[in-house]
């Protein structure tokens, strides 16, 4: 059953103060559905119209066209009636009051929400243990990390149990143990709870370790949709390694892998995962040369979208 | 749903309570200065085209009460120009509230409080208060903020249809700048402005002239411009809404 359906959504902005200037099509006629208990990852780079998109089914914006239901509610009609149904959390945005503690905004939100006293009380004791935050819910917000905020900021976006999630950019200036750790409870809650995860991200990462199903936009039109698995195998086929050595490691000639920067000190390889495992060639390199130091990184949103425009059309 | 987010909104300003009386008692020195001014102006000119100290010192009180609690309670009012034209409404947007009342109450500026208290203050002690006189002066304070908050909002709303939100900060200082002079020192066609499309005169002087001397008529034009106000800033607030663009700062609202 679909609990989200976009059908020819358009978004125009008008460009002020600029009357020879177009308008820009920030999202062109862009036409998907989600099932329940989906979780999407919808990517593009900056720019691509996945914020504006997020925010014409979350009912915040107007479309300029096309239509939209979400949970059988046209969300820019009755926005307050979808708001008590599903969970909406910008990673640029507060919910939370700042000079409070989490636990006193959820009782004030627990109430905005409609919910009795004793099942918000319960609902954030239940959010403490499954975010493993209750330790934060009575720290002022504004002594709060960034990532221990957004963990407070998901526990607010969970605290009126949404059938659908919308997160938009979650990660967005989190380090890399504080995006892991948000992945990981993005996927336990959509395990746990049920809910339907449509989440935006510019971050690869974000569609290896959280999606199933992967949605891409560039300029405003939906240029790729399919299971993740399937990207997997043909568009994230590839993973970066950048080496240093502590001395000149003579020919680096592995299976596989192609070299693509190389000095004296440093090398970078494309891996090409479909051929070989990662941590086969990480084996590889560290027994036989002298490494220094090595990374491994996905390769960046821009390539993805290059492979996707360059694979043939079926 | 408001009342949980009023008790948020004083909640945070109340937080640091150093902090919150620091700011209370700063606003009631700056006030305090104003009355000395008014004192020693007196002084030297016995009055102004009608309006003596005890006047200027109620329309005084009445305004600080007025603009202490549109700028203190209703903190947003003031600021809506500027969070619809930075995008700053989407967590807003995001919860299953009305917007415009749950904006109104979602910040408190401690600050402004203090014009509350020195306006019921100095209400008390220049005001010749009266059962009668109180009514009147609570009345006309609660006709006064829904004006004002309906312009400020009015003002701030012309954001969704263009700029910077800068037409809601030129409406408030213009507003609050001119409110505070008795409106008798005005003539033609800058009086008449004061009475309708920057209702200065609306916002204490009259309220203030009530208090001293009832008068229907001026109570009706009163009340209906109160109304004509908070209805004005709905419908612009409403009608804009759907203009909203949002934007792409870390903020809250």
């Amino acid at each position: 059953m679909a609990v989200i359906e976009a059908d020819a959504l358009t978004k125009t902005f008008p460009l002020r103060g600029r009357r020879q200037a177009c308008p820009v099509e920030a999202v062109r006629g862009i036409s998907f559905s989600v099932e329940r208990g989906e979780r999407i990852a919808y990517i593009g780079p900056n720019g691509a119209g996945k914020s504006t998109s997020i925010k014409m089914l979350t009912g915040i914006l107007h479309p300029s066209g096309g239509t939209a239901t979400v949970l059988d509610l046209v969300p820019w009609r009755s926005r307050r009636a979808l708001a008590a149904r599903i969970g909406t959390l910008f990673g640029q945005r507060s919910q939370l009051w700042f000079e409070l503690p989490p636990r006193r905004g959820f009782r004030l939100l627990g109430a905005i929400y409609g919910l009795p006293d004793d099942v918000a009380r319960r609902r954030v004791d239940e959010l403490g243990a499954l975010l493993d935050a209750a330790d934060l819910f009575d720290v002022p917000v504004r002594n709060l990390s960034l990532g221990q905020r957004m963990r407070c900021e998901l526990a607010a976006t969970l605290l009126h149990s949404p059938q659908v999630l919308f997160l938009d950019e979650p990660t967005i200036g989190l380090d890399l143990l504080a995006k892991q750790r948000f992945r990981d409870l993005v996927v336990r809650v959509n395990a746990d709870q049920g809910a339907t995860i449509f989440m935006t991200s510019h971050d690869v990462a974000d569609i290896e370790q959280v999606a199933r199903r992967v949605i891409v936009i560039n300029h405003g039109v939906l240029i790729y949709d399919d299971e993740v698995s399937a990207m997997r195998r043909t568009l994230l086929a590839t993973k970066l390694i950048e080496v240093a050595f502590e001395r000149p490691p003579g020919q680096v000639c592995l299976a596989g892998v192609q070299v693509t920067e190389s000095s004296t000190t440093g090398m970078k390889l494309v891996v090409d995962t479909t051929m070989r495992s990662i941590r086969d060639v990480l084996d590889t390199l560290l027994d036989r040369y002298p490494v220094a130091d090595i990374s491994v990184v996905d390769p960046p949103l821009e390539q993805v979208i290059s492979a996707i425009y360059a694979a043939p059309r079926a | 749903m408001l009342l949980a987010t009023v008790r948020g909104a004083f909640a945070e300003a109340w937080a640091n309570r150093q902090s919150f009386w620091l700011q209370v008692g700063a606003m009631a020195v700056n006030d305090l200065a104003w009355v000395a001014f008014w004192l020693l102006f007196f002084n030297r000119v016995a009055n102004v085209r009608g309006w003596d100290v005890g006047r200027v010192l109620l329309l005084f009180a009445v305004l600080t009460t007025v603009a202490g609690v549109v700028l203190g309670v209703f903190a947003n009012a003031r600021r809506l120009g500027r969070l619809a034209a930075e995008g700053q409404l989407d967590a807003v947007l995001g919860l299953p509230v009305r917007p415009l009342p749950y904006l109104l109450l979602r910040r408190v500026e401690a600050a402004n409080l203090g014009d509350v208290l020195f306006g019921g203050l100095l209400f008390a002690a220049a005001g010749a208060p009266s059962p009668q006189r109180v009514l009147l002066y609570v009345v006309g304070s609660i006709a006064g903020i829904v004006l004002l908050t309906g312009f400020l909002v009015t003002v701030g709303s012309l954001a969704f249809f263009g700029g910077n939100g800068e037409a809601g900060e030129l409406g408030f200082h213009a507003i609050l700048l001119l409110a505070g002079y008795p409106v008798d020192v005005f003539a033609g066609g800058m009086k008449l402005m004061l009475y309708t499309v920057l209702p200065a005169a609306l916002v204490a002087a009259v309220p203030a002239r009530l208090v001293d001397a009832f008068d229907v008529r001026a109570a009706g034009l009163l009340a209906g411009a109160a109304a004509i106000f908070a209805l004005l800033g709905w419908a612009t607030f409403t009608l804009g809404l759907r203009r909203y663009t949002s934007g792409a700062v870390w903020t809250r609202a």
